[in-house]
């Protein structure tokens, strides 16, 4: 046994090691402490601190000569007996006879421990749907251990992937869309800010030997890609609720409009049609909103117009029902919002989501809702429909229903944010899944860990020191919260590459 | 300044039954009789002249007479295949009439290096350049555009004309969501017209980047979902184009060829002696004289069964008031009293759809070319193949071997069956 050190003492949540010298433990290493039987507790390492059998005053005399250049020469007797280093980790397994539970115990005083192997961790059983992660991490070393997470379990209960800046999150997604490919059978729909998600210029989803089972919608498609045009009559006043903020008086009339012109409502609206005992100055505002939030008007020669060609009174009257269509069929769809306003791109998500949230309920009442594939929606910047403040002052949107109710449904978030925060504890607690990122934010880690599937209290340090790609899975599915390190996306996807490409045989052109 | 009419799904050899045979063929005429009389330079047919690719002879004639008399006139006509009229071993009719030279398909590329190039053919008169992709069954046409040589055509100089008869993923309309479409972005930019067919409305659309594309339509009509919609008020017709250097002016020429009373009846809540005595009511008031009757019965009955509204007696009542067709859609007519199947749809290939998509699940099959919506496209082919009758004068042998060949190609079974 590779033994790395000793178990001196502490108590349940927090058992101090001494660390065997030559030995460098890091954070985060996870480690085994063998007990009689097949019997063994996992512990990870919470905390590093120096020991020291010399005392204080003597180490820093000692230090303080060898600075000045008295006593190059000197130095401790038997160093690695006096001066060493006790981690301090949490016991956060038991594995009796293949099958791992919480512990309960505390692991033999003075017993040895030793780094975790790949065949130590071999409860961690593949699950039905396998979502790939990414792969075991003990401190910063790579185990050959898979990380998978029940893909229908963990979607609809919502995953939560909180990170700042640069720490890899949208590799974590695309590694985990890729997964998704793989499997089949999910509805994903992909709101994609930064266009980074389907591979216009580079290697990503379309690379995907599935790619048939991904739709890209982009108002600038590339060959082969949907236009993402939609239909003014797709559009109806609830699409707005929580998205866009309208006055009393506003809300009247918008309702009123729709009552009185059905699918034509906002093309009437724009027109300036009037409508009964709604003030002239109330559907100005409302027609100098649709042209400053969703970039629609009617030009000097009467026509209809969309800055950023997103909304069409002509064309684009099948775009919704087509991606619900996808969705329903298992696809991933990827919608390029990339060119829209922040605004606009949660409108569109409010469409569709509302929509496949509507046929998800009426499919439950029916009883078919088994039938239908599990849903997940994606979502950069998630506290701009689940964060407090916006609930508050604009009321429930579609996102945050969905958080709270989804489950039921079989539709899940997958929210991406670096303010945790700004979500209200309620919502946050429906997110079952939570992939964590490193966070350099102390208040943010502290929401984190509180909001967690599992008791992170002792993991601040390590969130903090998550490096790009290393993350914690703590999930209601996981029996304790797992480091993994997530591969690079073109790292992963290598071994795709290399498969052989079905000849699809010579084509005949009639 | 020079003229092309454009024109598609003409379905001619769909109707059965008489009085609308001859409205289908009516239809033809007139709209090629405004033709010579506009004195076009030439005809486009983006697809589906035919209904089949081999259809009644009867009809065949006289659509031919009249081509005959339009190509005597000095115009030209210039198709595609589309859905119906298509054949996999170029043997349809379109293939019979392009080589008799009483029209030109303009659908002829090569495929080099998985590179689909097409060529174009020039319109003697005035130089107008002409190519495009045909349909095929099951939107399998989708392959051709996944490869198409876009640069090369858009490189072309000249007056350009694309040709297809496929619904563009922009541009469906909301009801045909579920059709198979082709999107805009996989199309050849920089045409100054493109010619569409497949898709059952009228419409016209400038997107940027590309010249105008239009679909017009079909002159009348193949199935009792279009005559509905045509009851319903649109226009059925053709278009017109002026243009010089770049198309100049677009017009719809409207064709009506009868007038058309669409009656909705909701017998939700009723019985069904309630709902008879309530059309009965209604038919006192209408004047139905040579019109084309569409009757939409839907709902669910809250007593007696769906056959008690008589649809004989309803038919005879009608024609006896001088109707010179009736439809009755009693599709979506469901009864309390009898077991309840869900029909969401409204014409017969949506039901058969549905009802192949609902029951592909319980098939237990191995065939990734028979699973999901692959099988159930093949399905809803190989059942609208299989249901063409016989012809008149065709032995029975010589049927059965024609459908079997039918069902052999519908099911890529070539290899199979054929030895060579």
């Amino acid at each position: 046994m590779d033994v790395v050190g000793q178990i001196i003492g502490g108590g349940v949540a927090r058992i101090l090691i001494r660390e065997k010298s030559g030995v460098k433990l890091e954070m985060g290493d996870l480690l085994l402490v063998d007990e009689t039987g097949d019997n063994s507790l996992i512990l990870q390492v919470t905390d590093l601190q120096y020991h020291s059998q010399v005392p204080q005053s003597m180490r820093e005399l000692i230090s303080g000569m060898k600075l000045e250049g008295l006593g190059a020469s000197l130095d401790f007797m038997e160093p690695e007996l006096r001066n060493y280093i006790v981690a301090q980790a949490k016991a956060i397994l038991q594995v009796k006879d293949g099958h791992s539970t919480i512990p309960k115990s505390l692991p033999d005083f003075f017993n040895s421990v030793r780094h975790v192997k790949e065949d130590d961790l071999k409860f961690l059983t593949k699950p039905d749907n396998p979502l790939y992660v990414g792969d075991v991490r003990s401190g910063s070393k790579i185990l050959d251990s898979k990380v998978y997470v029940n893909a229908r379990d963990a979607i609809s209960h919502h995953i939560l992937i909180p990170a700042t800046t640069g720490r890899g999150k949208s590799n974590l997604v695309k590694v985990m869309l890729w997964s998704l490919l793989d499997l089949g059978g999910f509805g994903i729909l992909v709101l994609d800010p930064h266009d980074e998600y389907y591979g216009r210029n580079e290697k990503c989803l379309k690379d995907h030997p599935q790619s048939e089972n991904l739709v890209y919608y982009s108002s600038e498609a590339p060959p082969g890609a949907n236009s993402l045009i939609i239909n003014l009559e797709s559009i109806k006043p609830h699409h707005f609720s929580g998205i866009v903020s309208f006055s009393e008086a506003q809300n009247d009339a918008v309702n009123l409009a729709y009552h009185k012109y059905g699918k034509n409502w906002i093309i009437k609206i724009l027109e300036g049609v009037s409508l009964p005992n709604v003030k002239e100055t109330t559907l100005s505002v409302l027609i100098r909103k649709f042209n400053t939030i969703l970039g629609i008007y009617i030009d000097d020669k009467g026509n209809f117009q969309s800055r950023n060609r997103l909304f069409s009174d002509t064309a684009g009257e099948s775009t919704i029902k087509d991606i619900i269509r996808s969705l329903e069929n298992g696809k991933i769809v990827v919608i390029d919002t990339s060119r829209l306003m922040g605004s606009v791109e949660l409108l569109v998500g409010s469409i569709i989501t509302g929509t496949i949230f509507n046929k998800y309920q009426r499919y439950k009442a029916e009883n078919l809702l088994r039938e239908k594939p599990v849903i997940g929606i994606v979502i950069e910047e998630a506290p701009r429909v689940l964060g407090g403040d916006v609930i508050a002052t604009q009321g429930h949107n579609v996102y945050s229903t969905i958080a709270r109710e989804g489950r039921k449904f079989n539709i899940g978030l997958i929210g991406i944010t670096q303010l945790v925060s700004l979500i209200p504890k309620t919502i946050l607690a429906n997110m079952n899944t939570k992939i964590i990122l490193g966070n350099e934010m102390a208040q943010e880690r502290s929401e984190i860990m509180a909001s967690a599937s599992q008791d992170l209290s002792d993991d601040n340090r390590n969130i903090a020191s998550l490096d790009k790609g290393e993350a914690i899975v703590s999930s209601i599915f996981t029996r304790f919260a797992v480091p993994i390190k997530t591969p690079f996306f073109d790292e992963f996807i290598e071994d795709y590459s290399n498969e052989e490409k079905e000849d699809k045989g010579k084509m005949a052109f009639i | 300044m020079y003229k092309f009419a454009h024109l598609a799904d003409c379905h001619i050899g769909a109707q059965k039954y008489p009085e609308l045979k001859e409205l289908e063929m009516n239809a033809f005429k007139k709209c090629m009789d405004r033709c010579m009389v506009e004195k076009v330079d030439f005809i486009v047919i983006s697809g589906d002249l035919f209904h089949s690719n081999l259809p009644n002879m009867g009809a065949v004639k006289e659509a031919v007479e009249k081509m005959k008399e339009v190509r005597d006139q000095g115009i030209p006509i210039y198709l595609n295949y589309g859905s119906h009229d298509y054949s996999p071993n170029e043997t349809s009719i379109i293939d019979l009439l392009n080589s008799a030279g009483l029209i030109q398909k303009i659908v002829e590329g090569e495929v080099k290096d998985e590179k689909l190039k097409l060529k174009f053919f020039q319109d003697p008169a005035t130089g107008a350049k002409l190519c495009g992709i045909s349909a095929r069954k099951m939107g399998l046409e989708s392959s051709y555009y996944d490869a198409l040589d876009r640069e090369s055509l858009q490189n072309e100089p000249g007056f350009k004309i694309f040709v297809f008869h496929s619904a563009i993923t922009d541009f469906k309309p909301e009801f045909l969501a579920e059709m198979d479409s082709i999107p805009l972005s996989l199309f050849p930019r920089g045409f100054n017209y493109y010619a569409g067919g497949h898709v059952h409305l009228h419409s016209e659309h400038h997107p940027e980047g590309y010249g105008s594309l239009t679909y017009p339509g079909p002159l009348f009509g193949s199935y009792s979902k279009d005559m509905e919609i045509s009851a319903r008020g649109e226009e059925r017709g053709f278009y017109l184009v002026n243009f010089q250097d770049e198309v100049k002016e677009i017009e719809f020429i409207p064709l009506p060829v009868c007038k058309y009373e669409y009656m909705y009846q909701d017998a939700y809540g009723k019985n069904a002696i309630q709902v008879q005595n309530d059309l009965m009511d209604r038919f006192e008031k209408i004047d139905v004289e040579k019109k084309v009757v569409l009757l939409k019965i839907r709902g669910e009955l809250s007593g007696g069964k769906t056959s008690n509204i008589d649809s004989r007696t309803i038919k005879d009542i009608l024609t006896r008031k001088g109707a010179l067709y009736v439809g009755i859609n009693r599709h979506g007519l469901t009864s309390r009293e009898q077991v309840k199947v869900k029909i969401t749809e409204s014409d017969i290939p949506s039901i058969e759809k549905r009802l192949f998509t609902d029951r592909v699940g319980d098939l237990n099959i191995s065939e990734a070319k028979l699973q999901k919506n692959n099988g159930i496209k093949l399905a809803v082919e190989l059942l609208r193949t299989l249901r063409e009758e016989q012809k008149l004068n065709e032995k029975k042998k010589d049927y059965e071997e024609r459908m079997k060949n039918v069902a052999i190609h519908t099911l890529h079974l070539e290899e199979v069956f054929y030895e060579n």
